[in-house]
Protein backbone atom coordinates (compact mmCIF):
# COMPACT_ATOMS: atom_id res chain seq x y z
CA UNK A 1 0.00 0.00 0.00
CA UNK A 2 1.58 3.60 -0.61
CA UNK A 3 2.78 5.53 1.93
CA UNK A 4 0.18 8.07 1.21
CA UNK A 5 -2.63 5.87 1.52
CA UNK A 6 -1.55 4.77 4.10
CA UNK A 7 -1.62 8.17 6.12
CA UNK A 8 -5.11 8.80 4.69
CA UNK A 9 -6.22 5.66 5.82
CA UNK A 10 -5.02 5.77 9.32
CA UNK A 11 -6.35 9.78 10.06
CA UNK A 12 -9.33 8.10 9.01
CA UNK A 13 -8.97 6.00 11.59
CA UNK A 14 -8.34 8.01 13.97
CA UNK A 15 -11.37 10.13 13.42
CA UNK A 16 -13.41 7.02 13.82
CA UNK A 17 -11.97 6.18 17.02
CA UNK A 18 -12.06 9.69 18.48
CA UNK A 19 -15.00 11.67 16.69
CA UNK A 20 -15.18 14.38 19.86
CA UNK A 21 -12.10 16.05 18.13
CA UNK A 22 -13.73 16.85 15.03
CA UNK A 23 -17.05 17.26 16.73
CA UNK A 24 -15.04 19.59 19.48
CA UNK A 25 -14.30 22.54 17.04
CA UNK A 26 -17.73 22.30 15.49
CA UNK A 27 -19.46 22.27 19.05
CA UNK A 28 -17.67 25.40 19.57
CA UNK A 29 -17.77 27.44 16.82
CA UNK A 30 -22.20 26.99 16.93
CA UNK A 31 -21.93 27.88 20.66
CA UNK A 32 -19.88 31.25 20.07
CA UNK A 33 -22.37 31.85 17.22
CA UNK A 34 -25.29 31.86 19.22
CA UNK A 35 -23.98 33.12 22.15
CA UNK A 36 -23.44 36.55 19.80
CA UNK A 37 -27.46 37.45 19.52
CA UNK A 38 -27.72 37.02 23.04
CA UNK A 39 -24.48 39.12 24.06
CA UNK A 40 -25.26 41.74 21.82
CA UNK A 41 -28.27 42.07 20.59
CA UNK A 42 -31.16 40.25 18.58
CA UNK A 43 -31.33 43.11 15.88
CA UNK A 44 -31.13 41.24 12.52
CA UNK A 45 -29.96 44.12 10.86
CA UNK A 46 -26.80 44.29 13.26
CA UNK A 47 -26.17 40.72 13.27
CA UNK A 48 -26.07 40.30 9.21
CA UNK A 49 -23.59 43.69 9.01
CA UNK A 50 -20.91 42.13 11.88
CA UNK A 51 -22.27 38.38 11.27
CA UNK A 52 -19.45 37.72 8.53
CA UNK A 53 -16.71 38.77 10.44
CA UNK A 54 -18.03 36.96 13.74
CA UNK A 55 -18.12 33.44 12.16
CA UNK A 56 -14.90 34.13 10.27
CA UNK A 57 -12.67 34.80 13.65
CA UNK A 58 -14.67 31.92 15.13
CA UNK A 59 -13.60 29.43 12.58
CA UNK A 60 -9.97 30.46 12.83
CA UNK A 61 -10.25 30.32 16.31
CA UNK A 62 -11.54 26.83 16.36
CA UNK A 63 -9.38 25.80 13.95
CA UNK A 64 -6.43 26.57 16.70
CA UNK A 65 -8.13 24.19 19.05
CA UNK A 66 -7.41 21.47 16.88
CA UNK A 67 -3.15 23.04 16.23
CA UNK A 68 -2.04 21.17 19.12
CA UNK A 69 -3.44 17.90 18.26
CA UNK A 70 -1.94 17.87 14.58
CA UNK A 71 1.56 16.49 15.58
CA UNK A 72 1.83 16.77 19.19
CA UNK A 73 0.16 12.83 19.40
CA UNK A 74 2.61 11.51 16.66
CA UNK A 75 5.48 12.81 18.10
CA UNK A 76 5.17 11.91 21.62
CA UNK A 77 4.33 8.36 20.67
CA UNK A 78 7.43 8.35 18.93
CA UNK A 79 5.32 7.61 15.72
CA UNK A 80 6.13 10.60 13.67
CA UNK A 81 9.81 9.85 13.82
CA UNK A 82 9.42 6.58 12.09
CA UNK A 83 7.94 8.82 9.20
CA UNK A 84 11.57 10.15 8.83
CA UNK A 85 12.44 5.94 7.44
CA UNK A 86 10.13 6.30 4.65
CA UNK A 87 10.44 6.27 0.81
CA UNK A 88 8.79 9.60 0.79
CA UNK A 89 10.19 12.95 1.30
CA UNK A 90 9.34 13.63 4.84
CA UNK A 91 7.57 16.97 3.87
CA UNK A 92 5.64 15.32 1.20
CA UNK A 93 4.37 12.96 4.18
CA UNK A 94 3.99 15.86 5.98
CA UNK A 95 2.00 17.94 2.91
CA UNK A 96 -0.16 14.36 3.11
CA UNK A 97 -0.88 14.66 6.67
CA UNK A 98 -1.74 18.35 6.36
CA UNK A 99 -4.12 17.71 3.48
CA UNK A 100 -5.88 15.10 5.66
CA UNK A 101 -6.11 17.36 8.55
CA UNK A 102 -8.30 19.90 6.87
CA UNK A 103 -10.21 17.29 5.10
CA UNK A 104 -11.34 15.43 8.56
CA UNK A 105 -11.33 18.40 10.52
CA UNK A 106 -11.70 21.74 8.43
CA UNK A 107 -14.27 21.02 5.96
CA UNK A 108 -17.01 19.77 8.41
CA UNK A 109 -16.12 23.67 9.85
CA UNK A 110 -16.98 25.29 6.88
CA UNK A 111 -20.03 23.26 5.85
CA UNK A 112 -21.47 24.33 8.90
CA UNK A 113 -20.81 28.20 8.03
CA UNK A 114 -24.56 28.27 5.96
CA UNK A 115 -26.21 27.07 8.98
CA UNK A 116 -24.26 29.41 11.36
CA UNK A 117 -24.93 32.41 8.62
CA UNK A 118 -28.85 31.56 8.97
CA UNK A 119 -28.57 32.21 12.40
CA UNK A 120 -27.29 35.42 12.27
CA UNK A 121 -29.43 36.23 9.21
CA UNK A 122 -27.16 37.04 6.96
CA UNK A 123 -28.17 37.30 2.75
CA UNK A 124 -27.70 34.54 0.95
CA UNK A 125 -25.14 35.62 -1.53
CA UNK A 126 -22.99 37.07 1.29
CA UNK A 127 -23.22 33.52 2.87
CA UNK A 128 -21.89 32.40 -0.22
CA UNK A 129 -19.04 34.66 -0.68
CA UNK A 130 -18.09 33.79 3.13
CA UNK A 131 -17.69 30.07 2.16
CA UNK A 132 -15.79 30.48 -0.62
CA UNK A 133 -13.28 32.71 1.58
CA UNK A 134 -13.26 30.24 3.79
CA UNK A 135 -12.33 27.22 1.41
CA UNK A 136 -9.90 29.54 -0.24
CA UNK A 137 -8.06 30.95 3.16
CA UNK A 138 -8.16 27.84 5.63
CA UNK A 139 -5.95 25.97 3.51
CA UNK A 140 -2.95 28.69 4.60
CA UNK A 141 -4.57 28.64 8.06
CA UNK A 142 -4.22 24.89 8.58
CA UNK A 143 -0.91 25.28 7.04
CA UNK A 144 0.04 28.01 9.24
CA UNK A 145 -1.58 26.52 12.63
CA UNK A 146 0.48 23.45 11.11
CA UNK A 147 4.19 25.36 11.94
CA UNK A 148 2.95 26.65 15.25
CA UNK A 149 2.08 22.92 16.31
CA UNK A 150 5.54 21.75 14.21
CA UNK A 151 7.63 24.47 16.35
CA UNK A 152 6.47 23.85 19.98
CA UNK A 153 6.57 20.06 20.05
CA UNK A 154 9.17 19.75 22.31
CA UNK A 155 7.68 22.88 25.15
CA UNK A 156 5.39 21.19 27.43
CA UNK A 157 2.42 23.44 27.40
CA UNK A 158 2.62 24.49 23.59
CA UNK A 159 -0.84 25.53 22.81
CA UNK A 160 -0.59 29.50 23.57
CA UNK A 161 2.82 29.96 22.28
CA UNK A 162 2.09 28.50 18.83
CA UNK A 163 -0.63 30.68 18.74
CA UNK A 164 1.31 33.50 19.47
CA UNK A 165 4.31 32.62 17.05
CA UNK A 166 1.81 32.13 14.34
CA UNK A 167 -0.45 35.25 14.75
CA UNK A 168 1.84 37.83 12.17
CA UNK A 169 0.91 35.30 9.41
CA UNK A 170 -2.52 34.97 10.38
CA UNK A 171 -3.21 38.77 10.53
CA UNK A 172 -2.58 39.07 6.39
CA UNK A 173 -4.94 36.19 5.39
CA UNK A 174 -7.77 37.63 7.82
CA UNK A 175 -7.98 41.46 6.49
CA UNK A 176 -8.14 39.89 2.91
CA UNK A 177 -10.75 37.50 3.80
CA UNK A 178 -12.38 40.71 5.72
CA UNK A 179 -11.89 42.66 2.90
CA UNK A 180 -13.43 40.27 0.32
CA UNK A 181 -16.46 40.15 2.33
CA UNK A 182 -16.87 44.02 2.38
CA UNK A 183 -16.55 44.63 -1.00
CA UNK A 184 -19.56 42.10 -1.35
CA UNK A 185 -21.76 43.80 0.91
CA UNK A 186 -20.79 47.27 -0.86
CA UNK A 187 -21.21 45.48 -4.17
CA UNK A 188 -17.92 45.96 -5.38
CA UNK A 189 -15.57 43.45 -7.13
CA UNK A 190 -13.93 40.69 -5.58
CA UNK A 191 -11.85 39.01 -7.81
CA UNK A 192 -8.58 39.97 -7.56
CA UNK A 193 -8.46 39.92 -3.48
CA UNK A 194 -9.95 36.82 -3.51
CA UNK A 195 -6.97 35.75 -6.01
CA UNK A 196 -4.28 36.95 -3.44
CA UNK A 197 -5.73 35.25 -1.03
CA UNK A 198 -5.47 32.32 -2.80
CA UNK A 199 -2.27 32.71 -3.61
CA UNK A 200 -1.66 33.14 0.02
CA UNK A 201 -2.82 29.29 0.34
CA UNK A 202 -1.30 28.23 -2.75
CA UNK A 203 2.09 30.01 -1.38
CA UNK A 204 1.76 28.22 2.08
CA UNK A 205 0.57 25.10 0.75
CA UNK A 206 3.76 24.88 -1.31
CA UNK A 207 6.24 26.08 1.39
CA UNK A 208 4.99 25.43 4.74
CA UNK A 209 5.90 21.47 4.55
CA UNK A 210 8.80 22.08 4.23
CA UNK A 211 9.34 24.54 6.62
CA UNK A 212 6.94 22.16 9.28
CA UNK A 213 8.92 19.29 8.09
CA UNK A 214 12.34 21.13 9.31
CA UNK A 215 11.06 22.27 12.47
CA UNK A 216 9.67 18.52 12.87
CA UNK A 217 13.34 17.24 12.60
CA UNK A 218 14.45 20.21 14.85
CA UNK A 219 12.67 18.46 17.68
CA UNK A 220 13.32 15.08 17.13
CA UNK A 221 16.74 15.86 16.92
CA UNK A 222 16.63 17.78 20.36
CA UNK A 223 15.11 14.57 22.29
CA UNK A 224 16.43 11.60 23.56
CA UNK B 1 32.23 -3.28 4.72
CA UNK B 2 29.06 -2.65 4.93
CA UNK B 3 28.39 -0.13 7.95
CA UNK B 4 30.98 2.20 8.66
CA UNK B 5 30.95 4.68 11.52
CA UNK B 6 33.96 7.53 11.05
CA UNK B 7 34.88 9.89 13.67
CA UNK B 8 31.38 10.32 15.36
CA UNK B 9 31.33 12.52 17.76
CA UNK B 10 28.60 13.90 20.14
CA UNK B 11 28.29 16.97 22.68
CA UNK B 12 25.30 17.90 24.84
CA UNK B 13 25.00 20.46 27.30
CA UNK B 14 28.77 21.33 26.94
CA UNK B 15 29.16 17.53 28.14
CA UNK B 16 31.35 15.00 26.01
CA UNK B 17 29.19 11.90 25.39
CA UNK B 18 31.60 10.52 22.99
CA UNK B 19 34.48 11.54 20.71
CA UNK B 20 36.01 10.04 17.61
CA UNK B 21 33.82 6.54 17.20
CA UNK B 22 35.01 4.90 14.30
CA UNK B 23 33.45 1.16 13.59
CA UNK B 24 33.73 -0.90 10.55
CA UNK B 25 30.41 -3.75 10.96
CA UNK B 26 30.12 -5.93 8.42
CA UNK B 27 27.15 -7.73 6.96
CA UNK B 28 26.38 -10.51 9.22
CA UNK B 29 27.49 -9.12 12.45
CA UNK B 30 25.56 -7.69 15.67
CA UNK B 31 27.17 -5.13 17.12
CA UNK B 32 26.19 -3.92 20.77
CA UNK B 33 26.69 -0.80 22.22
CA UNK B 34 27.05 -0.66 25.83
CA UNK B 35 27.59 1.29 28.59
CA UNK B 36 26.19 3.10 31.89
CA UNK B 37 23.09 5.04 32.04
CA UNK B 38 24.40 8.32 30.26
CA UNK B 39 26.62 7.32 28.70
CA UNK B 40 25.51 8.22 25.04
CA UNK B 41 24.43 4.60 24.00
CA UNK B 42 20.70 5.90 22.84
CA UNK B 43 22.18 9.41 21.20
CA UNK B 44 24.52 7.53 19.10
CA UNK B 45 22.06 5.07 17.84
CA UNK B 46 19.87 7.55 17.11
CA UNK B 47 22.86 9.49 15.48
CA UNK B 48 24.06 6.80 13.03
CA UNK B 49 19.70 5.89 12.47
CA UNK B 50 19.98 10.00 10.99
CA UNK B 51 17.14 11.45 13.59
CA UNK B 52 19.38 14.02 13.92
CA UNK B 53 22.42 15.99 12.43
CA UNK B 54 25.49 13.59 11.86
CA UNK B 55 28.89 15.15 13.65
CA UNK B 56 31.08 12.63 11.26
CA UNK B 57 30.18 10.36 8.70
CA UNK B 58 27.57 7.33 8.59
CA UNK B 59 28.14 5.53 5.56
CA UNK B 60 26.48 2.52 4.53
CA UNK B 61 27.94 0.54 1.32
CA UNK B 62 30.25 3.82 1.10
CA UNK B 63 27.12 6.37 0.56
CA UNK B 64 26.04 8.10 3.80
CA UNK B 65 23.15 6.65 5.38
CA UNK B 66 21.10 9.92 5.65
CA UNK B 67 20.60 9.60 1.74
CA UNK B 68 18.58 6.14 2.14
CA UNK B 69 16.54 6.09 5.33
CA UNK B 70 14.40 3.06 4.21
CA UNK B 71 17.39 1.00 4.63
CA UNK B 72 17.09 1.17 8.46
CA UNK B 73 14.30 -0.28 10.82
CA UNK B 74 14.62 2.30 13.93
CA UNK B 75 12.95 0.78 16.90
CA UNK B 76 13.53 3.24 20.25
CA UNK B 77 12.37 3.90 23.57
CA UNK B 78 9.10 5.32 22.66
CA UNK B 79 6.26 3.06 22.00
CA UNK B 80 6.08 3.92 18.89
CA UNK B 81 2.24 2.81 18.49
CA UNK B 82 -0.71 4.74 18.84
CA UNK B 83 -2.80 4.31 21.93
CA UNK B 84 -6.19 5.16 20.13
CA UNK B 85 -5.80 2.55 17.12
CA UNK B 86 -5.74 -1.40 17.05
CA UNK B 87 -2.89 -3.12 16.86
CA UNK B 88 -3.49 -4.13 13.04
CA UNK B 89 -3.98 -0.79 12.29
CA UNK B 90 -0.80 0.24 13.77
CA UNK B 91 1.41 -2.09 12.15
CA UNK B 92 -0.14 -1.77 8.84
CA UNK B 93 0.34 1.80 8.83
CA UNK B 94 3.73 1.62 9.80
CA UNK B 95 4.77 -1.17 7.72
CA UNK B 96 2.31 -0.86 4.96
CA UNK B 97 1.81 -4.92 4.82
CA UNK B 98 -1.43 -6.65 4.16
CA UNK B 99 -3.57 -8.30 6.76
CA UNK B 100 -2.68 -11.64 6.47
CA UNK B 101 1.40 -10.82 7.01
CA UNK B 102 0.38 -8.67 10.02
CA UNK B 103 -1.78 -11.79 11.43
CA UNK B 104 1.61 -13.78 10.65
CA UNK B 105 3.64 -11.19 12.34
CA UNK B 106 1.43 -11.36 15.53
CA UNK B 107 1.37 -14.65 15.64
CA UNK B 108 5.25 -14.71 15.54
CA UNK B 109 5.83 -12.61 18.75
CA UNK B 110 2.62 -14.36 20.90
CA UNK B 111 0.12 -11.56 20.15
CA UNK B 112 -2.21 -14.03 18.32
CA UNK B 113 -5.94 -13.13 18.60
CA UNK B 114 -5.04 -9.48 19.37
CA UNK B 115 -5.37 -7.70 15.95
CA UNK B 116 -8.41 -6.19 16.46
CA UNK B 117 -7.26 -4.76 20.07
CA UNK B 118 -6.50 -1.41 20.80
CA UNK B 119 -3.35 -0.34 21.80
CA UNK B 120 -4.23 1.39 24.53
CA UNK B 121 -5.78 -1.83 26.08
CA UNK B 122 -2.41 -3.66 26.23
CA UNK B 123 -0.12 -4.32 28.50
CA UNK B 124 3.68 -2.68 28.52
CA UNK B 125 5.18 -6.02 27.49
CA UNK B 126 2.34 -6.31 24.89
CA UNK B 127 3.15 -2.91 23.20
CA UNK B 128 5.98 -3.64 23.26
CA UNK B 129 5.47 -6.61 21.32
CA UNK B 130 3.83 -5.02 18.66
CA UNK B 131 6.89 -2.91 17.96
CA UNK B 132 8.69 -5.43 17.55
CA UNK B 133 6.26 -7.15 15.46
CA UNK B 134 7.78 -4.91 12.70
CA UNK B 135 11.19 -7.30 12.56
CA UNK B 136 9.00 -9.91 11.22
CA UNK B 137 6.86 -7.32 8.71
CA UNK B 138 9.64 -5.23 7.18
CA UNK B 139 13.03 -6.50 5.21
CA UNK B 140 14.84 -3.60 6.05
CA UNK B 141 18.88 -4.72 6.09
CA UNK B 142 20.10 -2.69 9.14
CA UNK B 143 18.28 -2.74 12.68
CA UNK B 144 19.02 -0.19 14.70
CA UNK B 145 17.00 -1.30 18.53
CA UNK B 146 17.70 0.57 21.57
CA UNK B 147 16.66 -1.49 24.43
CA UNK B 148 14.75 -4.40 22.66
CA UNK B 149 14.28 -6.46 25.88
CA UNK B 150 12.64 -4.20 28.19
CA UNK B 151 9.32 -5.55 29.60
CA UNK B 152 9.97 -8.73 27.64
CA UNK B 153 9.52 -11.97 29.41
CA UNK B 154 11.80 -14.21 28.92
CA UNK B 155 9.68 -16.85 26.14
CA UNK B 156 9.78 -13.27 24.03
CA UNK B 157 13.20 -12.77 24.73
CA UNK B 158 14.19 -16.20 23.29
CA UNK B 159 11.77 -15.55 20.16
CA UNK B 160 13.54 -11.52 19.37
CA UNK B 161 17.09 -13.26 19.61
CA UNK B 162 15.61 -16.00 17.04
CA UNK B 163 14.58 -13.52 14.82
CA UNK B 164 17.59 -11.58 15.62
CA UNK B 165 19.47 -14.51 14.65
CA UNK B 166 17.36 -15.00 11.14
CA UNK B 167 17.95 -11.59 9.85
CA UNK B 168 22.08 -11.89 10.70
CA UNK B 169 22.20 -15.40 8.75
CA UNK B 170 20.13 -13.50 5.99
CA UNK B 171 23.20 -10.79 5.88
CA UNK B 172 21.40 -8.02 7.67
CA UNK B 173 23.47 -6.10 10.57
CA UNK B 174 21.79 -5.17 13.58
CA UNK B 175 22.88 -2.80 16.32
CA UNK B 176 21.57 -2.94 19.53
CA UNK B 177 21.77 -1.87 23.45
CA UNK B 178 21.11 -3.86 26.48
CA UNK B 179 21.82 -4.02 29.61
CA UNK B 180 22.03 -7.36 30.26
CA UNK B 181 24.58 -9.04 27.76
CA UNK B 182 22.17 -10.86 25.43
CA UNK B 183 22.65 -15.29 25.92
CA UNK B 184 21.90 -16.63 22.95
CA UNK B 185 23.75 -14.01 20.29
CA UNK B 186 27.47 -14.09 19.23
CA UNK B 187 28.35 -9.92 19.10
CA UNK B 188 30.71 -7.43 19.38
CA UNK B 189 30.48 -4.87 21.80
CA UNK B 190 31.73 -1.04 21.71
CA UNK B 191 32.17 0.11 25.28
CA UNK B 192 31.26 3.82 25.79
CA UNK B 193 32.04 5.99 28.90
CA UNK B 194 35.44 4.66 28.94
CA UNK B 195 37.72 7.23 27.38
CA UNK B 196 35.82 7.87 24.71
Amino acid sequence: MGIERRIIQREWRLVMARPGEVLKPMWFLLLVISLIPLALSPDSTLLAEIGPAMIWVATLLAILLNMDHLFKDDYSEGVLEQWLFWSRPFAWCVAIKLLTHWLFYILPLILMTPIVGLMLSIPADVIAVLLVTLLVATPALTCFSGLGGALTLGAARSGVLGVLVMLPLFVPVVILAAGVITRTTDGAGIGPLLALLAAFSLGAAILMPLAIAAAIRLNIGGST
Amino acid sequence: MTLELKHLHCERDDRVLFRDISQCVERGEILRVAGPNGAGKTTLLRMIAGLFEVDGEVLWESAPLSAMPESVLYIGHAPQVTRELTVQANLQFLSGATMEAVRHALQAVGLRGYDDSLVRELSQGQKRRVALARLWLESRPLWILDEPYTALDVEMVAVLDQRIKQHIHAQGVCLLTTHQPPQQLDYRTLELGHGH
